[in-house]
């Protein structure tokens, strides 16, 4: 594996520096888990020089305690659970299962969303519900189901008691350990887990030979029949592939009944003046999970609705969506192809694609040029798994559905399922009520 | 229209009416005539005939052979010639200079988000719950909120793209001229390049022109190229940095 490059060598020394006292593993994180280089075609410099905060720079010391105190199980009640636990470097900073165990082996409703390029997120979690690094922070480290403590104070008092804190506290933000230096340390050191520098990125930097015939091929599709630019957007200035919006796909249509559990939400909320601790654990640990962003806004056109995922190294972060509960790339686009699960808050450009089976392939291998240097050899793995296991195995695959030959033309087919007024072709404005 | 139309349109119906009274032909989809190509008379001595857009005007290049490409001076000397001559014969056309001034941004502002909390965490000190509100994102339904964030990339991609035609404006050989004339020599900072008034008709090309139609024109005089594709993002970038050097003025399509 190709070594990462480091921003700047000191940041690199200070790293193995603090990293040989604080770390309970012998290893560490291993390279992989270094601050990256800024050199890597398709970084959006632009962009960058936007999202870095002006009263939270980036100094290689407030880079390496921000190391130090991600890879430290002491951030949590039992000691047990650090930020790795979930977001692994080696595992493109995902913990690589459907919904992530926090402690006491206790399971969320959640997937956990990798840390690489979340500097650029325009918000945090899969609901938006913190609008920074630094505000993100917090909502594992009490969530009962995550790392469990009991409030940020509990927190700060257990750093305290770590002798080697005291002192890079005092020299890195001048005064003894609050929580929002925690959270500006942890927050300095994601934003340096640049992804880019990918094959597709090379394409597009000018090297016609950087990517296969296949992926061009599905660099069409994602542009055009396959409709996936329109929420994954990729410009120069901002080449997420993702809009920083969030849309209703249908996926928690699969088991939740949105009407009543919105009512049971607001009603949940109104009682507990619906802060944010509460919706955190609303979020992380009930069945109101599936209703994603409406938590937040308790707006009805945000129920069921979540973040538009960047589309990066999508090969090391598997399995997808936002419960996790599509296994691989062509599950996740079978379920996109048949116009997702119908359900009445489903984001009007979801619709039925009509994609053969030919094409999806090229959009998988588009989807795999999007992988960066150092993760080539495991998402090579994992593209051969899912590759062996979508040639037998297509759970989410209706052909019928996706050509729109469910008795309806493209764009209204699908089941309806258990949510809503069965679908019919009169116009609902006549369908009576009251 | 006559009386006896509006009698035969009666008795056909409304369907017929609408036949009957549409001034315009329907456009069918169907590829537009070539543009004609006008033949630049051949050098007595062999050198080479370069021709300004008006496709009337032209000087000679003694010594310039097929192929060759002037030095940088001289083709601004050629371009030069070029326009004194043009302006000799057209007294009082007024040359209209590029914007001097760009306006102000005018793209709209979003609209501020209520929650006036900051995640970076001013204070060590916050309420628990305040911070975790959403700042700057979509506040609306999902189609028609756009943040700070939205216009900025907008604003940059766009800008980016008008720079990329600002230097193709600079560069004759990048956008497949052969003899060095760049279509700034003669029309510095996009001047005179009115494109608020097209579509309209020019003589040169005897139809109703849009503005990339006239850019194509001058790539093959007096830059002695061949017309760009209509897809071609050096195409689009010209047309991009020309529209974005006369920003505010008013839209006056069909004025000479």
């Amino acid at each position: 594996m190709k070594p990462a490059r480091t921003l700047l060598f000191s940041i690199l020394a200070a790293t193995v520096v603090v990293a040989s006292f604080t770390l309970a593993g012998a290893q560490g994180p291993g390279p992989i888990a270094d601050p990256k280089s800024e050199k890597q075609a398709g970084f959006p410099a632009d962009l960058y020089s936007w999202v870095i905060p002006p009263d939270n720079p980036q100094t290689p010391a407030k880079i390496a305690l921000g190391k130090a105190l991600f890879f430290d199980d002491r951030l949590s009640a039992d000691g047990k659970i650090s930020c790795d636990h979930c977001h692994a470097p080696a595992k493109g900073f995902t913990d690589q299962l459907p919904t992530s165990m926090g402690i006491r082996a206790q399971f969320g409703q959640r997937n956990a969303p990798t840390v690489l390029n979340a500097l650029f997120n325009v918000t945090q979690f899969w609901d938006g519900r913190a609008p920074s690094l630094e505000a993100q922070v917090q909502g594992p480290v009490t969530n009962p189901v995550e790392m469990g403590m009991k409030s940020t104070d509990d927190a700060v008092a257990k750093v305290k008691a770590i002798p080697e804190y005291g002192k890079q506290f005092q020299d890195v933000f001048g005064h003894d350990v609050t929580f929002a230096d925690i959270e500006r340390a942890i927050a300095a050191y994601e934003r340096t887990q640049l992804a880019f520098d990918s094959p597709f990125d090379k394409f597009i930097a000018g090297d016609p030979s950087a990517i296969s015939d296949s992926a061009k091929r599905g660099w069409s599709i994602f542009n055009g029949k396959g409709r996936c630019m329109s929420c994954h957007a990729w410009n120069p200035t901002q080449p997420l592939f993702t809009d920083q919006k969030f849309h209703n796909i249908g996926v928690s249509a699969h088991n939740a009944n949105f009407v009543p559990l919105a009512r049971k939400a607001l009603d949940t909320l109104s009682q507990s003046g619906g802060n944010a601790e509460e919706i955190d654990k609303l979020a992380i640990g009930t069945d109101m999970s599936g209703l994603g962003r409406f938590l937040v806004t308790k707006q009805p056109h945000d129920i069921g609705a979540f973040r538009t995922m960047s589309l990066r190294n999508l090969l090391v972060t598997q399995p997808y969506f936002h419960d996790g509960s599509q296994v691989t790339l062509w599950d996740t686009i079978d379920h996109y192809n048949k116009g997702g699960v119908q359900n009445p808050y489903l984001d009007g450009g979801i619709v039925p694609l009509g994609l053969s089976e030919a094409e999806e392939d090229d959009l998988v291998a588009f989807l795999a040029s999007l992988t960066s240097p150092e993760y080539a050899d495991a998402a090579k793995q994992e593209y051969d798994l899912q590759f062996k296991r979508s040639r037998t195995n297509r759970p989410q695959r209706d052909t019928a559905a996706a050509n729109g030959d469910n008795g309806r033309g493209p764009g209204l087919a699908g089941p309806f399922g258990d949510i809503g007024p069965p679908q019919t072709d009169e116009n609902p404005a006549l369908l009576g009520g009251d | 229209m006559t009386r006896r139309s509006i009698a035969l349109a009666t008795a056909a119906g409304a369907a017929a009416i609408l036949a009957v009274v549409m001034h315009a032909p329907r456009l069918r989809a169907q590829p537009a005539p070539p543009l004609p190509v006008h033949q630049v008379p051949v050098s007595k001595n062999g050198g080479t005939v370069v021709m300004l857009c008006d496709g009337k005007t032209s000087v000679e290049v003694k010594g310039l052979k097929p192929g060759e490409s002037m030095p940088h001076a001289q083709a601004v000397e050629i371009a030069r010639q070029l326009m004194a001559q043009w302006q000799r014969e057209h007294p009082s056309e007024k040359w209209e200079m590029a914007q001097q001034e760009h306006q102000t941004d005018q793209s709209p502002q979003p609209v501020p988000a209520p929650s006036a909390a900051s995640g970076a965490g001013t204070a060590a000190a916050k309420p628990t719950g305040a911070k975790l509100q959403s700042k700057g994102t979509q506040q609306g339904d999902t189609y028609a909120s756009f943040t700070d964030r939205d216009y900025k990339v907008w604003k940059n991609e766009t800008d980016n793209f008008v720079a990329q035609g600002n230097q193709l404006f600079h560069d004759g050989a990048a956008v497949g001229g052969t003899i060095g004339v760049s279509c700034d020599m003669c029309h510095p900072d996009g001047s005179n390049t009115h494109p608020e008034t097209y579509p309209k008709y020019q003589v040169q090309l005897q139809r109703v022109a849009l503005l990339r139609d006239m850019i194509d024109w001058c790539i093959e005089n007096p830059l002695k190229g061949k017309a760009l594709d209509p897809n071609d993002t050096r195409l689009r970038a010209l047309e991009a940095y020309i529209l974005a050097q006369r920003k505010g003025v008013a839209l006056d399509y069909g004025k000479h």
